[in-house]
């Protein structure tokens, strides 16, 4: 084997065990750095709204399963606080 | 919840159930395991699924604020990359006024109470002494 491809062998398995090591000290474990890999950052984009960019609507479901209504019609008088989240 | 009970004279709030961050079938977390918070969900594939955990949420910590389930299609989701988490404040004219950091480490209800209290002032608890407090 060439040296130059040995070393670069060995600096990607110290980048990968580097960049394992800090992400599994992140997410608390390397269980949840998988996890976190797999599951969250797929999903977790930081977004091209901007301050000042217009609202986008989107139709929402109220919990009784049913009704349907728009976000855009619950912009008016007041501010609008949104709080998006989950359960889990 | 504070922060609405504080707030929800000035301005309108409302939650928007995205999708799950830590279900069962996915990336879990310790502190929802059986044992302790029991909050223990599969990733919905339904909006009636998804209507079922949001009612179990808002039922069992008597959550007041207004709520809202986005689609199976995550079209609110997508158009505020709210996933997991997120905080805007949308001024009058229908513009962002505020745009928080995505969740959990960069949610900050504070800077949504900072904006809100440059606007309308802050509001102030005093601290009333319960009747332990008074014999002590």
């Amino acid at each position: 084997m060439k040296p130059i491809l040995k070393w670069s062998l060995v600096g990607l398995g110290v980048a990968v065990v580097g960049v394992g090591t800090g992400l599994s000290f992140m997410a608390g474990s390397p269980k949840d750095a998988v996890g976190m890999v797999r599951y969250a950052l797929p999903y977790m984009h930081f977004g091209t709204l901007q301050v000042g960019s217009a609202a986008p609507d989107a139709t929402l479901l109220a919990l009784d399963g049913e009704n349907k209504f728009r976000l855009r019609d619950r912009i008016g008088g007041k501010p609008l606080v949104l709080v998006f989240g989950s359960f889990t | 919840m504070k922060l609405y009970d504080d707030y929800k004279d000035h301005a309108d709030f409302l939650t928007i159930y995205v999708r799950e961050a830590h279900p069962t079938d996915e990336w879990q977390m310790k502190s929802n395991a059986k044992d302790k918070d029991n909050v223990c969900y599969a990733q919905p594939k339904t909006l009636a699924q998804r209507v079922a955990i949001a009612t179990d949420f808002t039922q069992r910590f008597n959550y007041p604020l207004p709520f809202g389930i986005d689609q199976m299609s995550n079209a609110a989701n997508d158009a505020y990359a709210a996933w997991p988490e997120r905080l805007y404040i949308i001024d009058e004219r229908g513009r962002v006024a505020y745009k928080g950091g995505n969740g959990p480490f960069k949610y900050n209800p504070q800077e949504v109470r900072d904006w809100l209290a440059a606007r309308y002032g802050q509001v102030k608890h005093t601290e009333t002494a319960t009747s332990s407090d008074k014999k002590s």
